[in-house]
């Protein structure tokens, strides 16, 4: 078994591969790491020179296929998720403190949070041009949808050599297994059992902070702007891909409790919901 | 000119004047001219169309919403339907390889 461990993208990443530390395996694994390192090049809104932050500067721009494909993909999840899922909280998150990298932010101490900032402004994709419009004061964030999207390509590169396991963070994507992948719960430790697919986790017990007495965290609710705060204290997916499984993880987490669980099996996706009160539930056929 | 003459010329003048001022003051230049009655019946048409319009706008504004609401609903619906089932999932008691956080 070969394990890669590196930083990227503002948190620990992981590359396990199940193989024999071959050149091919070798390689395989500095090719998914290049990935991750290409995609965070690309889509960091703490970059000043990624496409993303060019692209928010400027406010239109010619980009390239792969952001043209993720920014389709997030006003897709906007959509699909009726606004609980929205890549324009960009100002909300920096208006909340989040204005530079995690690491940064954990450093330097300095919070200067204010009022509410208003969401879901419009984004308009030109896919033949490859061109994308940004309306006046409006900037995208496509934190953890790029880092889930990262982990399925890591993923997929690292398929070829053997059965895999790629850790973007906690956005978490497999390839062969079955893998025991840990989910946190308020009674200790659970451990889901998990083949072809991935498990991603939103929650405000990680990128948090205080001010003034009041909690702020990373997880906004486009439709007040501010943090949100729906009972619940943290949400694990499992879906067939990692950018899927952190869009749903969410949105499951805005829908609050007791929706989240209701949709959770109505819509048939297994999930694991912690609540404020200490409660875990397991829904959507999990068991 | 003997200073009779000069004193009628000047009642006239006078009496000429006050006409005048008088003749100035009844046109009463101050107020608006009288309005043409097709004029105000157009004003008054363009206020009521303007309230239609309103109205008008409104209705579709709310059908728009709702029209916008129920498309969003559909497009949801179908975009769970066509979303493949999520892989196979159990609860274990092994060791975790790895651990979900927030990310």
């Amino acid at each position: 078994m070969l394990r890669r461990r590196f930083h990227a993208m503002g948190t620990e990443m992981e590359l396990v591969l199940d193989a024999s530390p071959g050149l091919e395996a070798l390689r395989a694994i500095a090719a998914a790491e290049q990935e991750i390192r290409r995609l965070e090049r690309l889509l960091s809104r703490f970059d000043r020179g990624s496409e993303l932050s060019r692209l928010n500067a400027r406010g239109a721009m010619e980009v390239g296929a792969e952001l043209l494909a993720l920014v389709e993909l997030a006003l897709a999840a906007r959509e699909q998720t009726g606004g609980r899922f929205d890549p324009t909280v960009h100002d909300a998150l920096v208006t909340a403190g989040y204005d530079r990298s995690f690491d940064r932010l954990e450093a330097d101490g300095r919070h200067e949070p204010s009022g509410p900032v208003r969401c879901g402004g419009g984004v308009h994709v030109e896919a033949a041009a490859s061109r994308i419009s940004l309306e006046p004061g409006v900037r995208l964030d496509l934190g953890g949808l790029a880092k889930g999207y990262a982990a399925d390509r890591a993923a997929a590169i690292l398929e070829d050599a053997g059965d895999c396991l790629v850790d973007a963070g906690g956005d978490i994507a497999v390839c062969g297994g079955p893998w025991p992948i840990g989910v946190e719960t308020a009674g200790g430790m659970l451990t889901l059992e998990l083949a072809d697919g991935a498990i991603a986790t939103s929650g405000r017990d990680r990128r948090r902070w205080m001010h003034n007495g009041a909690e702020q965290h990373h997880l906004i609710d486009p439709s007040t702007g501010r943090p949100a705060a729906g009972g619940l204290l943290r949400v694990t997916v499992v879906a067939t891909r990692a950018a899927e499984a952190e869009v749903l993880a969410k949105e499951l987490f805005l829908a609050g409790v007791p929706a989240a669980a209701l949709q959770a099996d109505t819509r048939g996706l297994p999930a694991v919901l912690v609540t404020d009160a200490g409660e875990t539930l397991l829904a959507g056929g999990l068991a | 000119m003997t200073d009779h003459v000069v004193r009628l010329y000047a009642a006239a003048a006078a009496l000429v004047a006050f006409f005048l001022a008088w003749a100035g003051i009844a046109a009463r230049p101050w107020s608006p001219p009288p309005r043409d009655p097709q004029l105000a019946a157009l004003d008054r048409q363009e206020q009521r169309l303007r309230r239609d319009l309103g109205l008008a706008q409104q209705v579709v504004d709310r059908r728009w919403a709702a029209y916008r609401a129920t498309l969003a609903g559909q497009r949801a619906a179908a975009a769970v339907a066509a979303r493949p089932p999520a892989p196979p999932v159990r609860v274990v008691t092994l060791p975790p390889v790895a651990t979900t956080r927030s990310s």
